[in-house]
């Protein structure tokens, strides 16, 4: 369900707001292990997201606190398991939320939440979030093609900044393939580094 | 269940066929619908509705049956060589073997995995078709219970603690093509 104008900018501040909270926690030193922190893509997630339904499966990446707190995961939960050093693997059963630091990686294991909830006749959707250098690789195509040639209910979205930590995707491919139709795809300037805050930190 | 069989092949025959007996599992990969290979054969008085053939894709195949296994079902997932199934390493080891610790026990997907080290004889297949990887895998594994199928009765007790398992841990079951005739 879209959201009023009022209700949108109060869930834009309330995703901004949290990664500043973990920005000033980070460089406080208490966070030992990596951040990747979100920024820039607000109001295309705000989006996306009224259309997921919470029973829904999410999958995500490295860069995970946005889809995590619109997937309805509670902001102390989450932030706790960031201080814990587990920013890079957010994970909830209870929410149908999975993510993982390794490119790609998610993929295949929605493909096969996917597969099951096929033979289980659910009306479960499993959205996928990537980058669009895991956009390129042949794993996205190899699953792509496997689900829809099975008619399996997978969302697929591309967020691209045209980075892969530091890499720009459009130079090292040369040319970046053309968005499919029935994939979401949108583009954004990333707001923090990779990971970390762009800030010197002694830990 | 059943009687111990006389050869190597009928004790992976009837672990198949008590693996089956399970509603939750599925049996899938390369040649398991369709002959080609060792494994197939194994396979053959299983209902077809309980096997999916796999395309050529072996680490989406293992992190699909990750997929699988967190929502409820368990599979059988069959690479017919130890060979092929370093293809699907990235799955096995930094996502299977690392679930139950990452998701701090939230999820425990129980997977089989199949393997078997090809035969030498009467064919030699080579140095890309016949390797052990065991001492390798294992030196790695955090989480995921290897078991080399040496004898003929270690078969069956060994697929039965992989299904029934208490701890949920996923099992790689090596067996020796060498020994499928063998009693």
């Amino acid at each position: 369900m879209e959201l009023s104008l009022t209700d949108k900018k109060k869930e834009i501040d309330k995703l901004i707001n949290f990664e500043l909270k973990v920005k000033k926690v980070y460089e406080s030193g208490l966070i030992k292990a990596p951040i990747h922190l979100s920024g820039g893509n607000e109001t295309h997630l705000i989006k996306i997201f009224s259309k997921i339904k919470k029973t829904d499966w999410v999958f995500s990446t490295w860069r995970n606190h946005y889809h995590a707190l619109l997937h309805g995961i509670p902001e102390k939960w989450l932030y706790d398991e960031i201080v814990d050093g587990r920013s890079m693997g957010i994970i909830s059963k209870k929410h149908n939320f999975y993510s993982s630091a390794i490119v790609a990686g998610i993929l295949p294991i929605a493909l096969g939440v996917a597969m099951t909830n096929k033979r289980n006749n659910t009306d479960q959707e499993v959205w996928v979030f990537i980058g669009d250098m895991t956009y390129e690789t042949g794993v996205f195509h190899e699953v792509y093609k496997y689900s829809k040639n099975n008619k399996l209910r997978m969302k697929f979205v591309v967020e691209d900044n045209d980075l892969s930590t530091n890499s720009p995707t459009g130079k090292t491919w040369i040319k970046k393939t053309k968005p499919y139709k029935d994939i979401i795809y949108y583009k954004y300037k990333r707001k923090f580094p990779h990971h970390g805050t762009g800030n010197w930190i002694l830990f | 269940m059943g009687k111990i069989s006389e050869t190597y092949r009928g004790e992976l025959i009837r672990s198949m066929e008590y693996l089956a007996k399970d509603k939750k599992t599925i049996f899938l990969g390369q040649s398991v619908l369709y002959s080609g290979n060792a494994i197939y054969n194994t396979l053959e008085t299983i209902e077809s509705s309980r096997k999916i053939e796999m395309p050529v894709f072996e680490d989406v195949q293992m992190g699909l049956s990750i997929g699988m296994a967190m929502n409820g079902y368990i599979p059988v997932s069959c690479y017919p060589r130890f060979d092929f199934l370093i293809l699907a390493m990235n799955q096995l080891f930094n996502h299977l073997d690392k679930m139950q610790f990452m998701s701090k026990g939230q999820f425990k997907p129980r997977v089989i995995i199949r393997t078997s080290i090809g035969s030498k004889k009467p064919l030699n297949g080579g140095v890309q078709h016949t390797q052990d990887y065991t001492s390798v895998f294992k030196s790695i594994s955090t989480e995921l219970d290897i078991v080399l199928l040496n004898k003929k009765n270690e078969i069956f007790p060994a697929y039965k603690k992989a299904l029934t398992r208490k701890d949920s841990r996923s099992t790689l079951l090596i067996e020796h093509g060498d020994y499928y005739n063998k009693k």
